[in-house]
């Protein structure tokens, strides 16, 4: 690490930095996406259940009965939500890949400038 | 004796962890299924060991252990969690449907992901398989050099 130039140390740094950050993007997607998909699953879940049928949901700590209808429009909501923040997290994703294949690229044409020709 | 390119190295053990945490991941998420896979089994056999109990009467756990007797009042209906924190009241019969067909989705994930874990096992060999090669170069490139 030390014969490599000051430059490049600057830029693994920001390479490193930009690539946790991605992790933790889509690692939340991805947490998102799951939530999503629970919800879209209860809704459809609940769809199939009689119009009187006994539904509770978590409300805080404890599980109150409520209206089915009521319930799938908080579901419903809920997904809303979600898929717009899954959408804005797609765009974080996408700016940061795009910087961390600039940055990568950039530090690999340092590297190579300054490898000595191979066989020499 | 051609020289190993370091790089090459380093990059093999960068897969090389990579793949080992993938596959730690994947284990981790196949334990879960199989513990989702259990529990709704136990509950199935419990709704139908309820349903033809005549006293009725359990042991309810209230945690450290501890458990008092409790009498189920009605057996032949159950609360279903369907996920997103929604319980939905069901009949014994429509429960243990219910949960049959969870099982049965638990049991093609779980497949699934033992399918995923034997193909990073195989990735994770041919890496291991290369990076030793490269190791027992660069040896006897050094080898080489030493003796000469």
């Amino acid at each position: 690490m030390d014969n490599v130039p000051p430059k490049v140390q600057q830029q693994l740094a920001m390479l490193q930095q930009v690539q946790q950050q991605l992790q933790t993007v889509v690692s939340q997607k991805a947490q998102y996406e799951l939530t999503v998909r629970e919800a879209r699953r209860a809704v459809d879940d609940l769809g199939e259940a009689p119009e009187d049928a006994t539904v509770y949901m978590n409300v805080g700590s404890i599980m109150m009965q409520q209206n089915k209808d009521k319930v799938l429009a908080s579901l419903n909501e809920r997904i809303e939500t979600l898929e717009l923040r899954i959408r804005s997290l797609e765009k974080q994703e996408k700016a940061l890949q795009g910087k961390f294949e600039q940055l990568s690229a950039q530090i690999k044409g340092a590297l190579e400038r300054k490898a000595p020709p191979s066989g020499s | 004796m051609e020289q190993v390119d370091p790089r090459e190295i380093q990059m093999l053990r960068m897969y090389l962890s990579e793949y080992g945490q993938q596959m730690e991941i994947l284990s981790g998420q196949l334990n879960m299924i199989e513990q989702q896979r259990l529990e709704s089994a136990a509950a199935v056999e419990s709704i139908r060991a309820l349903e033809q109990s005549e006293d009725r009467i359990v042991l309810l756990p209230i945690g450290g252990g501890a458990v008092v007797r409790a009498q189920v009042l009605d057996p032949g209906h159950v609360m279903v969690n369907i996920g997103a924190d929604v319980i939905v009241e069901r009949t014994g019969a429509d429960a243990v449907e219910y949960l049959q067909d969870r099982i049965t989705e638990l049991e093609a994930l779980g497949k699934q992901v033992s399918g995923s874990i034997e193909q990073l096992r195989g990735q994770v060999n041919e890496i291991s398989r290369r990076l030793e090669a490269a190791y027992r170069q660069a040896q006897a490139a050094q080898a080489g050099q030493g003796g000469s």
